[in-house]
């Protein structure tokens, strides 16, 4: 049926247009001036793979299906392909309506069937939706009556679809009876309830009702935090092209005044742009290591409070260059305890559906606490001042730090300056006793294995990320530029490292600063050697059940969940236990990671306890927990013994099971 | 009010020491140096001072070879105003250390002169002391706080189980104890600023001082000697010989029963 636009009523529908348009669009560029108070940032190189990233973020919702969400990720999915398809529609009815020009595909037996499913498929989700939000209340679910209201307004769309369609089917019932069965199914089955002769009022009325609806909902659209349908599109477009794990350069830092945010206009366009896609689903908060065990943290607030604070305020910035700003309010009001409970494990990372860069805020909010304000927590400060004299956060003497591998025959660089492999140590490994066991270990297997290796010794210096997390980035610049002028200077290429912060540190941080060794973590490599039939194991031992922990910067941050599991599950004797459903990509931090291994944890449980917890309610009969980490071993081993279960369940690294087992020659 | 700060570059407290050839010193090849900890202390407590009443000013002053400067910079990131390097050979003993800073602390006219109540390298603890000599001022040991009060200022001393407070008239010397409050951390543009500040260096006898002959000698360093392991006796038997094992340990061997 053509639309009911004749006469005076086009020009109605077209004014309507006009005017939603413009408050749209004025609303929107009120947004773009506010995110203009951000600092500068480029997010537009590999434009190739941020077009794939739109397919399969934005278009195929990729990010929404993941566990344990499968569901209502389906559900978002069709509600968004639903829109997708309906918009077409939509522009469409508008043309149609104002200037009579159809859209391709609109006319088509085939678009009515999929607008027909879709519309059915949506109400459905609306329907699923609204029960969730009344009924089921997800705890970390912000439910504003906002979310009401956009709901309400799908579902209206949704069903004065149906009812217009039905009704043009109703008043054309005669002409068209023998094409019944091309009709769509819904609106064909919906139609006997209207007579012909009301059909076409009915379909006029339902059809407004429709066109305005559409019109309204762009105009509150862009006061909502249903605009993630739009800043989606950007947001996920100029995501980071750092690798996951590897946090912003502070360029030229020297000759740099301030540091880090301390406010809104220090956060970057981006990170702005971020808080207009959140939706406030909560993702983040549910899979968050810090607000799980109950630490203050809440990763979607302080999304949610920059944004507060932008809308805020940024009005009176734009017209003042120089007023003053506050804090973001979490910041003041619940003191930096916040910021601090991070362990910078990436599970809101990867939990988010838009690709919203939690970290790198948190981190931007140290950087001002620790650089500007010399404000980190005193344990945090004494871990600091330590790398800076001993070149380890621990304390501990320089020129031991080489101690560990005498009387094994490791030979230094200096020693051996053409071994193909560098063996970085890192401190914990160096001077921590329960981790110098998992050196020797991988010593031997490399021994074992005919790998050319050699290490620093006491020339080896902290690779700087605790720093780094700390948010003290000009310490880490001056321990990385320390390592890398040693190892340029010893022409250092391959790189072998037993500690997932040193292997994330070298081979995502080190390249910002001129530093590009090819680095390889040792269970990749221990993988790659069984193989290659250069390791032998031997089924010596007994046989164990063996639960493997994901370290969250080999896991998250640098995908590598299956090496280590090939290579325990080629372990004879061992058979692999997961810690579901908190394993892989949901791994649950151990507590140590963003500097958080030298800073008391005060508030609520401690997060390896927790951990601890986890393990033993899988009830999967393991006797050891396996990690390939040297903070996990040591918060593991604290966990296991504070729970009393370290004679049932002992923490190990997979290297130890390794070499236990290779054949003495 | 205005504080002046005398500092010691010490080997950090991470550093692994060891004695040099000549059997009488420590080896300095490689080692980190950084203020001593007491003196740390102090600096954070005259800070803490300028925090709470802005017009207050903190200078550093350090006795010491070439190197000393990068622990006035440590303090400049740290907030102090200004420092003042006094060159002087390692070797110059406590009591000439003590005459020099007199000298300084006489130009520049402080209120309150704090220093470490010793330095971790030697533990001596004798420059403070003797420069409130040289200064015919009194001093007060082992604070932890200091207050301005109306007709000086007040000290708070640590004693065995709690504190005292005492008050004295200005100027006087305080020597400092670790406090609850550590250090601060410089920020980042502390540590810029004081990479830029100038720091003025003067020499022993611009300052009238002259070295006296040492009056204490090193004769000999050695490195306290290895531990032994430990012995553990295995539980997997009769307690009671277990028990009877450990008293003959104890009364033959380690002779302490």
């Amino acid at each position: 049926m053509s639309p009911p636009t004749q006469g005076i009523w086009a020009i109605v529908l077209l004014v309507l247009t006009i005017a939603a348009a413009a408050v749209f669009g004025y609303r929107v560029l009120g947004l773009y001036r506010l995110l203009r108070l951000g600092r500068d940032e480029s997010r537009v190189d590999q434009p190739w793979r941020r077009l794939r990233d739109e397919i399969v973020v934005y278009l195929g919702q990729r990010k929404l299906l993941k566990r344990p969400y499968y569901i209502r990720g389906v559900g978002h999915a069709l509600i968004f392909w639903g829109f997708l398809v309906i918009t077409w529609g939509s522009a469409d009815l508008l043309l149609r309506g104002i200037v009579g020009w159809q859209l391709p595909f609109t006319d088509t037996a085939a678009y009515a069937w999929i607008l027909d499913i879709f519309a059915v498929a949506v109400l459905v989700s609306v329907v699923v939706a609204v029960f969730r939000r009344a009924v089921l209340r997800p705890p970390r679910m912000h439910r504003v009556p906002e979310g009401y209201v956009i709901l309400t307004l799908i579902g209206f769309l949704m069903l004065t679809l149906l009812v217009f369609e039905s009704a043009a089917i109703a008043a054309t019932r005669d002409e068209l009876g023998q094409l019944l069965r091309v009709f769509p199914p819904v609106a064909a089955a919906l139609a006997p309830l209207i007579s012909t002769a009301a059909g076409p009022a009915i379909f006029a009325g339902a059809w407004w009702a429709h066109v305005v609806t559409i019109l309204a909902f762009a105009v509150y659209l862009p006061r909502t935090k249903h605009l993630h349908i739009v800043t989606t599109l950007p947001n996920v477009f100029f995501r980071s092209s750092r690798p996951r794990g590897a946090l912003q350069l502070i360029d030229d830092i020297e000759n740099k005044e301030t540091f880090g945010a301390a406010n809104v206009r220090d956060f970057s366009w981006k990170q702005l742009l971020d808080g207009y896609t959140c939706t406030e689903c909560g993702r983040c908060s549910d899979n968050c290591p810090a607000l799980a065990t109950g630490k203050t943290l809440d990763p979607q607030k302080i999304v949610l409070d920059i944004r507060d604070q932008l809308l805020r305020e940024g009005p009176k910035l734009l017209a003042d260059a120089k007023a003053e700003t506050t804090a973001p309010a979490h910041w003041v009001a619940t003191k930096p305890d916040e910021l601090w409970a991070c362990t910078t494990c990436a599970a809101c990372v990867e939990a988010c559906p838009v690709t919203i860069e939690h970290i790198d805020k948190i981190v931007d909010m140290r950087r001002s606490l620790t650089l500007m304000e010399g404000a980190a927590p005193p344990e945090a400060q004494r871990a600091m001042t330590n790398i800076e004299r001993a070149g380890n956060p621990w304390g501990e003497a320089r020129a031991t730090r080489g101690d560990w591998a005498e009387g094994l025959g490791i030979p230094t660089f200096a020693e051996k300056p053409d071994a193909e492999y560098l063996y970085f140590v890192g401190c914990a490994a160096s001077y921590d006793r329960r981790n110098q066991r998992v050196a020797r270990a991988l010593a031997s297997i490399l021994k074992s294995a005919g790998v050319s290796f050699a290490i620093l010794g006491a020339a080896e210096t902290c690779n700087g990320d605790p720093a780094r997390r700390m948010g003290n980035e000009y310490l880490f610049q001056l321990q990385a530029q320390q390592n890398i002028e040693t190892l340029n200077a010893a022409a250092v290429k391959k790189v072998i490292t037993s500690c997932p912060h040193c292997f994330n540190t070298i081979a995502n941080e080190y390249p910002q600063l001129g530093g590009n060794y090819e680095v390889v973590h040792a269970l990749p490599l221990v993988k790659k050697l069984l193989a290659e039939k250069k390791l032998t194991l031997t089924g010596g031992a007994a046989a164990e059940i063996v639960a493997y922990h994901d370290p969250c910067y080999l896991g998250r941050h640098n995908g590598i969940y299956d090496a280590p599991r090939d290579v325990l599950d080629a372990v004879p004797g061992v058979t692999r236990a997961e810690i579901a459903p908190h394993n892989r990509e949901r791994g649950f931090c151990c507590g140590a990671g963003g500097g958080r291994m030298w800073m008391e944890e005060k508030m609520g449980q401690r997060v390896n306890h927790r951990r601890v917890d986890q393990l033993l309610a899988t009830k999967s009969g393991a006797t050891k927990v396996a990690s390939g980490c040297p903070y996990c071993l040591i918060m593991l081993e604290e966990g296991v013994g504070a729970k009393g279960v370290q004679e049932s369940i002992k923490p190990v690294d997979v290297l130890e099971l390794v070499a236990a087992r290779l054949e003495t020659s | 009010m205005k504080f002046l700060v005398c500092l010691k570059q010490v080997p950090d407290s991470t550093v692994r020491v060891k004695v040099a050839a000549d059997g009488k010193s420590i080896a300095t090849d490689g080692i980190t140096w950084s203020i001593s900890p007491y003196d740390e202390y102090a600096i954070e407590l005259a800070l803490e001072h300028k925090d709470g009443d802005p017009s207050t000013t903190v200078s550093v002053v350090t006795v010491g070879p070439a190197r000393s400067r990068d622990a006035l910079r440590q303090a400049l990131a740290m907030g102090c105003d200004d420092a003042t390097l006094v060159t002087a050979a390692d070797t110059v003993g406590g009591l000439d250390v003590a005459k020099a800073l007199a000298a300084v602390v006489k130009e520049a006219k402080p209120d309150v002169v704090l220093c470490g109540k010793q330095a971790s390298d030697d533990d001596q603890g004798l420059v403070g002391p003797a420069l409130a000599e040289a200064l015919g001022w009194p001093h007060v040991g082992m604070l932890t706080k200091i207050a301005a009060v109306a007709d000086g200022v007040e000290l708070w001393r640590e004693i065995e189980g709690g504190h005292e407070v005492w008050t004295a008239p200005t100027p006087v010397v305080g020597l400092v104890h670790k406090s609850a409050k550590e250090p601060r951390y410089p920020s980042l543009p502390g540590i810029m600023k004081a990479k830029k500040k100038e720091i003025p260096e003067k020499d022993l006898a611009a300052l009238g001082v002259t070295p006296g002959a040492p009056r204490a000698e090193v004769v000999a360093m050695e490195p306290p000697p290895q531990r032994g392991g430990g012995k553990i006796l295995k539980a997997d038997g009769d307690v009671k010989a277990l028990a009877a094992e450990l008293a003959r340990l104890l009364h033959e061997e380690a002779k302490v029963l």
